[in-house]
């Protein structure tokens, strides 16, 4: 009987080791996807004020006689011409227009063929705001883009920031790298209001959304963006690596 | 320019020095010096060589299952800045795709704008629209050896104030009395010299572009300060 006990639970445990080894060695990584998205940091805008004006000097007295001088008699003295010197941009009594110049040398063709993407009947993202410009402080972008997903089996989605690892890769405004923590967070309002920072430890990642057998969804991405006021204005990108692991069969 | 063209007024003191003392004092000869300033007009030359480096073409797609590779109409020093076949949803760089040279004598320096004389004109098959938005499709950044598909960049922009010369514009952009718009600067330079800046192009294909084969010119102008 006592023999019988062992020999149960010892098949129970196999079974669950089985069954959990198995979930393990069958997922695969069906298809990636990135998203970017142009952030261009504006700068804050200078403080401005208006100052009074300095008192300007009066002209000097000989400057002054000399005009009174010459109003009263225009022909006194010695005979004078108007020229341009330094004051002039063209002689007095006149003025000219000078266009720009500028050149237009031979344009360049750029040409590329769009070819299908197989793997888009699994995975594909549709960007809302591929590009943003944003000031100090918090941004939020509803909706920036939509994830689509299916498979034919059970799947999951995970995200994290693209070239992002546990150690050693340089942070890079907004994602940065782990441990710094993201200054972009996602949700998924379809699920939940809450925004989570972007995960930026490289794989496995963070696991966005699971999906049962043969289930298509397509959800928006909300995103919030937080620039700090030590952050340099410019351009920037921001990268997400979109996975779908799939169960095989 | 107004420094060049200040500098450069030719005065012509000496015929007023000679035709004034007649109506002061017609019986009476003068002698002077004449002051004489001139100018030298600010010319501007520019020349762009698409494929300029031996390294030119398409890197990334990573994830598309296809390595890129430039297609037949890119050839070093000249051709087309041409992708080749790319996937839809995924991200390219075209390292060494143009490069702009000025050549100038204005000390104000210059301004470089670049845009697109239209959009992507689709063909083979023509899509439906036939056209597809070049903002947030072409990109551009200066030329580095670190640079990726990701890297940041600025997105060129269809034309808003000149009108495409030739057939979508492969003769250029008439701005006629107007300018680029300020957007499409890429370039400023506050001197006079001989100068030359690399650029690299982005291709990111929104996963809603139609299959087809797309073409743009992208117009340089450079205009003096």
């Amino acid at each position: 009987m006592k023999r019988n006990i062992f020999a149960l639970f010892a098949l129970a445990a196999l079974a669950v080791l089985t069954v959990t080894s198995q979930a393990d060695a069958l997922q695969a990584q069906k298809a990636f996807k990135e998203m970017t998205i142009t952030v261009t940091v504006t700068p804050s805008p200078v403080p401005m004020g208006f100052v009074k004006p300095s008192p300007v000097a009066p002209p000097p007295a000989s400057a002054v006689a000399e005009v009174t001088r010459l109003l009263a008699d225009p022909f006194d003295g010695p005979a004078r011409v108007a020229f341009a010197g330094a004051v002039y941009d063209v002689a007095p009594g006149g003025g000219m227009q000078v266009a720009q110049v500028s050149a237009q040398p031979t344009p360049v063709p750029v040409q590329f063929v769009a070819k299908a993407d197989p793997s888009a009947a699994f995975l594909h993202i549709v960007p809302h705001t591929p590009a943003v410009s944003v000031p100090y402080g918090t941004t939020v972008l509803p909706c920036a883009f939509e994830v689509f997903t299916f498979y034919t089996n059970t799947y999951s989605l995970s995200d994290w920031g693209y070239g992002t690892l546990k150690t050693g890769a340089p942070p890079t405004f907004p994602i940065e790298n782990f441990p710094t923590v993201s200054y972009l967070s996602w949700a998924v309002p379809d699920f939940g209001p809450t925004f989570k920072p972007y995960n930026n430890s490289g794989p496995p990642g963070e696991t966005t959304w699971t999906g049962a057998k043969n289930q298509s969804q397509q959800h928006c991405i909300d995103l919030t963006i937080v620039v700090p006021n030590s952050q340099s204005a410019g351009i920037y990108t921001a990268t997400v690596q979109y996975n779908l692991y799939v169960t095989l069969p | 320019m107004h420094d060049v063209m200040r500098r450069s007024t030719i005065v012509l003191a000496a015929l007023l020095m000679t035709a004034l003392p007649q109506i002061s004092h017609a019986s009476t000869t003068a002698q002077g010096s004449a002051q004489i300033n001139y100018k030298i007009m600010p010319s501007i030359k520019a020349q762009v060589v698409p494929n300029y480096q031996s390294s030119f073409g398409p890197i990334g797609g990573l994830g598309s299952g296809s390595t890129p590779a430039a297609g037949p109409s890119a050839v070093l020093g000249g051709g087309t800045v041409d992708f080749g076949s790319v996937v839809v949803g995924y991200e390219y760089l075209y390292k060494y795709a143009a490069q702009v040279s000025v050549q100038t004598n204005d000390a104000a320096g210059f301004v470089v704008y670049g845009e697109g004389a239209t959009d992507l004109n689709g063909s083979a098959p023509v899509p439906v629209p036939a056209t597809w938005p070049l903002q947030q499709t072409l990109f551009w950044l200066v030329s580095s050896a670190s640079n990726t598909a990701f890297s940041p960049a600025s997105t060129f922009n269809k034309t808003t104030t000149g009108v495409p010369v030739g057939v979508n514009g492969s003769n250029g952009i008439n701005y006629g009395a107007g300018a680029p718009s300020p957007a499409s600067m890429i370039w400023s330079n506050p001197s006079s010299g001989n100068l030359s800046q690399g650029y690299d192009y982005e291709l990111r294909l929104s996963g809603s572009i139609p299959i087809s084969q797309f073409n743009v010119y992208i117009v340089y102008t450079v205009i003096g300060n």
